[in-house]
C-alpha cells in the first residue's frame, strides 16, 4: 500500500512533502498508527532515491552492511549522528580551504556541488551565499563546542518547508501567514546563514508583509566565519597573535562590534522594545524573542511604568528556553501576557535539522506531524517501544528531505506520549513540555577528574555549582 | 539502587554523625548521602585561633612520621572497614576499573612510608626548619628562619582517591591545620583516612588538626564564613579556577591560593620511530603505556601524539602503521597498568564513527572498549581532542616537532618522548612553554616504562609547584646582632 486514506485524507508514499498541503487539521485528526505503513513506505522510497547520490549515506550503509530496508527498524543504523554535519576538520576553515569544505558538503547532498564556481571565495559566509545562488539553502548551527554544523538543505525542499512552518504557526496561534501578514518584532540579528535566522528571513519577512514590516534589534548578522573561529580567535588574541591568523580585517572589526553589542544587548532590547511600543500603539503586531527577553522587558517596563498597548489579535511567537536567566516567575506566560496585554503565545518544538515544526497545543504539548517519523532511544541507544509514555534521546526520519538524508539523532531528551491521549483533541505522538539538551546535562552524569578534558572542566563546574 | 550513606563531619578527633539537623544530597552512582548541617558546625571546622597550632608546632617531625607510619600500617583495604566502604563507593562513582582502583588502594600504605615521608619534608622544606629556628650561615646567625604551619582549606578532586591521603599527609608534614572539603563523587575517602587517624590516636596533634566535611559547592554562607583571613591562610583548589569560581569573591590579600589546574598530556615521536618495524613497535608500546595507564583517566595520560612526518601518502601510511601497532600494544598491557573499558564511551564512539566516514581527513582504528587511534591525515589534532578517553589517542603528523610547542601551555602536564635523542631538542622549549614533566617512552618493556614514568623520588614538584614549601609560612626571627655575637664567640 502506498497511500493512506482516512477521513478523506490521502497521503502518498511517493510525495511526503505534499502531506501538509491540506493543512494541519486533517493530519491531527488521524492516528499515527494509521500513518505507520505509508510512513515506512515513504522512508523506503527515500532511501532508494538517495542511495547512490548521497556519498555519506552510502558509506554509512556500506559500513553497516545495509543495501535495502523494509522497515523503520532496518533503517536505524542509518540515522545520522549530529557529528556528521560537522565532521570536517576545523583546520580547513581556519585555512579557508573552501574547496575542501565544498567537497566535504558535496558528500551530504544529491546536488552536484563540484559544478559550483568557487573562484574568489575566501569567507564561509560568501561560500554559503554562493550555495544559495546555486540552489542550496544551507543553514549553520553551532552546538556547545562552537564548531559549526552545516545542514545541507536546498531550494527543492523550500515550498513544503515553508508551508509546514506557516501551518505550525497557524496551529498554535490561528494566524495564517499566507493570507494574513502581521508586522513583526524580533529582538535579535537579521539575515545570515545561521539556521534559525535563515528561517526567520525566509519565512517571517514574508509573514510580516515584507522587509519594511519586519523589525529587528540589529540590522546585521553574526558572520559564520566568526562563529566557527570564535574559540581559536580568542586563543590567538590571548597570545597577542590575532593578526597572525591572517583574517580579513572586516571580520576582526565585526568581532569587535559583536563583543560590544553583546555587552549592550539588554539595554538595547529594552530601548528598542519601548520605542516600538510607542510607534505601534494600537496596532496588531507579532512579537518574537526568547522567554528571557520577554520577561526582562516586562520586568523593566513595569519598573519604569511603561506599558504596551497593542491592537487586538497581537500575539507572541517564542522559544529558546531560559538561557542565562534566573528567577523567572513560575507562571511566566501569564506574567508576559498580562504585561503585553495579549492572549496568545505560540511556540514550536523543532531544531535546525528537521523541517516540520511541532506546534504547541492548547494543553501545552508539541504534536509531531506525520512527515516526521519520531523515535526515542535509551542511554545505550536501544530503541524505546513506541507505546505509552517514554523518555529518551529524540531521533527522527524527516521524510520532507528530498535532496539529503533526513535520518538524524538529536541532542535532546524528550518525553513522547504515543497513545494520542492529549486533552486538546489533536492526534499524533506528542512531546511533553520538558525538553532537555544532553549537552547541558552531561556534567551531571560524569565524574570529576584531574584531566584537562572538556569533560573534566564540565564536571568541575557541575561539582562546584550544582552539587 | 537507592542506598543511603551517613557521612559524618570529622572535626579534630570528633566524629559528628548526622542527627536531627542532617541534610541530604544525591551522590553519583545512585546513592544518597546524609551529613550534619555544615552551617551548624562552622566552629568545629575552622581553627579560629591559630595559636592553637602550638601543639603541632611543638611535636617533633620524627614523632609525626612515627604516627603516620602507624596509620599507614592500617591503610590496608583488607582489614580497614572505612576503606572498604570508600572503595565500594569509589568503584561505583569513579572511572577506574576494579583492578586499577584496587592497585591504587594497594598503593596507600606506601604513601605513609616513613623514610619517604622524612625525605619529602626534608628535601622540600627541611626538617630542621619545621622543628625549630634555623640560624642563617656565618656571621648572620642572629637571623633565624622557621617554617611555620598554617591553616589550610583543601577543595579536593575525587577522581583518584590518593588525593585525600596526600592532602592529609601534606598537612601533617607542614604541621598545619587542614580542612578538607570533600567532593561529591568521593565523599568518603578523606573520611576513611581521618577515621583511621582517630583509631590510631584520637588525641594526637595531627588528628586534632584535620577536619573533613562536605558542603554544597557555591554555598555562599559556608564560603563567606570559612574563607576569611582570620580563619584560613592557604587554599589548595584541585580543578583550577572553576573550583574557586564561587569562593573567589571572598579571596583577599592574605589568603594564598594554589590552583591545581586540570591538565592535559601528550607525546612527541621522532621520525626515527618510523624507520623500522622494531622501532615502530617500541614507540607504539611506549605510547600505549603513556595513554593506557589507569585507563586514561589521569591528567598525565597522553591523548594526542605528535609524530614527526610529512603528510604525503607514503609517509602517512607509516603513521597509520604506527597507529595499528598502538592499538595492538594496548591488548598486551598488564592488568595493573590498563584494562579494556567495561563499557563503551558513546560520545567518543560517535565522534570516531563520524570522522571514520571522512577518509580524506582521518584514519580510524579500534574502539572505546579495547582502545583505538584516530590518525589525522594533516597537521592538526581532531576537533574532539578534549574528549579523548578510553585509551583512544589521536596521532598527528607534523613536519617539524618544534612547531608543537605553540600548542603547549600551563595545562600541558606531561610530555612523553621517543626516542631519547629527541629529548635535548625538545626539553627547554617545552619547559618554557609551560610543560611540567617530560618522560621517556623507550625500552619496549611496559612495566619498566610504567615504573620509570610513574615513580618519582620524594619531594619532587607537583604540576610545576612545590606544594609543601608553599603551604608553610616562612617566619624570620631577627635578633639584634650584638645579642648574637657573644653566643658565636662563646661557641668558638
Amino acid at each position: 500500500m502506498t497511500q493512506v486514506a482516512t477521513a478523506g485524507l490521502e497521503l502518498s508514499a511517493d510525495a511526503p512533502e505534499t502531506w501538509i498541503d491540506g493543512g494541519f487539521e486533517p493530519l491531527y485528526e488521524i492516528s499515527w498508527r494509521d500513518c505507520e505503513e505509508v510512513q515506512t513506505n515513504a522512508l523506503i522510497k527515500r532511501f532508494e532515491q538517495l542511495k547512490g547520490s548521497v556519498a555519506a549515506l552510502d558509506k554509512l550503509a556500506r559500513r553497516e552492511g545495509i543495501s535495502t530496508i523494509s522497515s523503520v527498524e532496518d533503517a536505524l543504523p542509518l540515522l545520522f549522528d549530529h557529528r556528521i554535519y560537522k565532521s570536517y576538520p576545523l583546520a580547513i576553515i581556519e585555512k579557508r580551504q573552501i574547496g575542501k569544505l565544498n567537497s566535504w558538503l558535496d558528500r551530504l547532498t544529491t546536488h552536484d556541488l563540484s559544478q559550483m564556481d568557487l573562484s574568489g571565495l575566501t569567507m564561509i559566509d560568501d561560500w554559503l551565499d554562493r550555495l544559495d545562488d546555486f540552489g542550496m539553502l544551507v543553514g549553520t548551527s553551532s552546538g556547545t563546542t562552537g564548531k559549526l554544523s552545516f545542514v545541507p538543505r536546498s531550494k527543492v525542499e523550500f515550498p513544503s518547508w515553508q508551508r509546514s512552518y506557516y501551518e505550525a504557526q497557524r496551529a498554535c496561534t490561528g494566524v495564517d501567514a499566507f493570507t494574513d501578514p502581521v508586522p513583526t518584532f524580533f529582538p535579535g540579528y537579521r539575515g545570515g546563514h545561521h539556521m534559525m535566522l535563515k528561517m526567520l528571513n525566509l519565512f517571517n519577512i514574508p509573514a510580516a508583509g515584507g522587509p519594511e514590516h519586519y523589525h529587528t534589534l540589529y540590522q546585521t548578522h553574526i558572520p559564520a566565519d566568526l562563529m566557527s573561529l570564535a574559540a581559536r580567535m580568542q586563543a590567538a588574541e590571548d597570545r597577542g597573535e590575532l593578526d597572525k591568523l591572517g583574517l580579513d580585517p572586516a571580520l576582526l572589526k565585526a568581532r569587535e562590534n559583536m563583543i560590544a553589542q553583546g555587552k549592550r544587548r539588554e539595554q538595547d532590547i529594552e530601548a528598542w522594545f519601548f520605542k516600538l511600543f510607542e510607534e505601534f500603539r494600537g496596532q496588531r503586531v507579532k512579537l518574537g524573542g526568547s522567554f528571557a527577553d520577554l520577561i526582562r522587558t516586562a520586568n523593566s517596563g513595569i519598573e519604569k511604568g511603561l506599558k504596551p498597548e497593542f491592537g487586538a489579535g497581537s500575539f507572541i511567537m517564542t522559544g529558546g528556553g531560559m538561557k542565562g536567566f534566573k528567577d523567572a516567575p513560575d507562571d511566566w506566560e501569564g506574567y508576559v501576557k498580562d504585561y503585553f496585554s495579549l492572549d496568545t503565545i505560540g511556540m514550536f518544538y523543532g531544531m535546525s535539522e528537521v523541517m516540520s515544526m511541532s506546534p504547541r497545543c492548547s494543553a501545552g504539548n508539541f504534536h509531531i506531524m506525520p512527515v516526521t517519523i519520531p523515535l526515542l532511544f535509551d542511554a545505550d541507544m536501544n530503541l524505546l517501544p513506541r507505546e505509552g509514555v517514554q523518555t529518551g534521546r529524540y531521533a527522527f526520519f524527516d521524510l520532507m528531505a528530498q535532496t539529503y538524508w533526513g535520518g538524524f539523532i538529536s541532542g535532546d531528551e524528550v518525553t513522547i506520549h504515543w497513545d494520542e491521549d492529549c486533552s486538546c483533541g489533536w492526534k499524533q505522538p506528542y512531546v511533553g513540555p520538558q525538553i532537555r539538551r544532553f549537552a547541558e546535562m552531561e556534567g551531571g552524569d560524569d565524574k570529576i577528574t584531574c584531566a584537562g578534558t572538556a569533560q573534566a572542566y564540565d564536571d568541575f563546574m557541575d561539582y562546584i555549582s550544582e552539587v | 539502587m537507592a542506598e543511603s550513606y551517613d557521612i559524618p563531619i570529622i572535626a579534630r578527633g570528633n566524629i559528628i554523625m548526622p542527627g536531627e539537623d542532617a541534610v541530604e544530597f544525591a551522590g553519583r552512582g545512585g546513592a544518597s548521602f546524609r551529613t550534619p548541617d555544615p552551617h551548624q558546625h562552622i566552629h568545629d571546622l575552622v581553627l579560629g585561633n591559630p595559636v592553637r597550632l602550638a601543639d603541632l608546632m611543638d611535636t617533633p617531625m620524627a614523632e609525626i612520621i612515627d604516627f603516620l607510619n602507624e596509620v599507614g600500617k592500617r591503610m590496608h583495604i583488607d582489614d580497614n572497614p572505612y576503606l572498604q566502604e570508600s572503595f565500594e563507593l569509589a568503584l561505583r562513582a569513579g572511572g577506574l576499573a576494579e583492578p586499577i582502583l584496587k592497585g591504587v588502594y594497594d598503593g596507600l600504605p606506601q604513601m605513609f612510608d616513613p623514610v619517604a615521608l622524612f625525605e619529602q619534608a626534608d628535601r622540600t622544606i627541611g626538617v630542621d626548619y619545621l622543628d625549630g629556628w634555623v640560624p642563617a650561615p656565618g656571621d648572620d646567625a642572629n637571623v633565624r628562619v622557621r617554617a611555620v604551619g598554617t591553616r589550610q582549606l583543601h577543595i579536593t578532586a575525587g577522581n583518584v582517591p590518593v588525593v585525600a591521603a596526600l592532602t592529609i599527609i601534606r598537612g601533617a608534614l607542614t604541621k598545619s591545620d587542614v580542612l578538607i572539603k570533600a567532593p561529591s563523587n568521593d565523599p568518603l575517602t578523606a573520611n576513611a583516612v581521618t577515621r583511621t587517624l582517630i583509631d590510631v590516636d584520637a588525641n594526637h596533634p595531627v588528628t586534632k588538626h584535620v577536619a573533613v566535611a562536605y558542603w554544597k559547592g557555591g554555598d555562599e554562607f559556608m564560603d563567606s564564613q570559612i574563607v576569611r583571613t582570620s580563619r584560613i591562610d592557604k587554599i589548595t583548589a584541585w580543578g583550577g579556577m572553576s573550583s574557586v569560581k564561587h569562593i573567589q569573591k571572598f579571596l583577599t590579600p592574605g589568603i594564598d591560593l594554589t590552583a591545581m589546574n586540570p591538565k592535559f598530556s601528550m607525546s612527541v615521536i621522532g621520525k626515527e620511530a618510523l624507520e623500522s618495524e622494531a622501532t615502530m613497535e617500541e614507540a607504539a608500546l611506549g605510547i600505549a603505556v603513556a595513554s593506557g595507564l589507569y585507563n586514561q583517566t589521569a591528567c598525565s595520560n597522553t591523548r594526542i601524539v605528535y609524530v614527526e612526518s610529512e603528510d604525503d601518502e607514503e609517509s602517512l601510511e607509516k603513521v597509520v602503521a604506527l597507529g595499528s601497532k598502538v592499538v595492538a600494544a594496548y591488548q598486551t598491557l598488564p592488568d595493573v597498568i590498563s584494562t579494556p573499558a567495561d563499557k563503551p564511551n558513546r560520545d567518543l564512539d560517535a565522534e570516531m564513527e563520524a570522522v571514520a566516514l571522512e577518509d580524506d581527513f582521518y584514519h580510524v582504528e579500534g574502539d572505546t572498549i579495547s582502545g583505538g587511534v584516530v590518525v589525522s591525515r594533516f597537521a592538526d589534532r581532531v576537533d574532539f581532542y578534549d574528549q579523548l578517553n578510553n585509551r583512544v589517542v589521536n596521532l598527528v603528523p607534523v613536519p617539524d616537532l618544534l612547531e608543537i610547542v605553540k600548542w603547549c601551555d600551563d595545562t600541558t602536564q606531561t610530555v612523553g618522548i621517543y626516542p631519547e635523542s629527541l629529548r635535548e631538542r625538545m626539553l627547554d622549549p617545552l619547559s618554557l612553554a609551560g610543560v611540567q614533566r617530560v618522560v621517556g617512552l623507550e625500552g619496549g618493556d611496559a612495566m619498566q616504562i610504567f615504573h620509570d614514568s610513574h615513580s618519582l623520588p620524594p619531594g619532587m614538584p607537583h604540576d610545576g609547584i612545590e606544594p609543601l614549601r608553599r603551604n608553610v609560612r616562612w617566619v624570620i626571627d631577627h635578633r639584634p646582632s650584638h645579642a648574637a655575637l657573644p653566643l658565636s664567640i662563646a661557641a668558638e
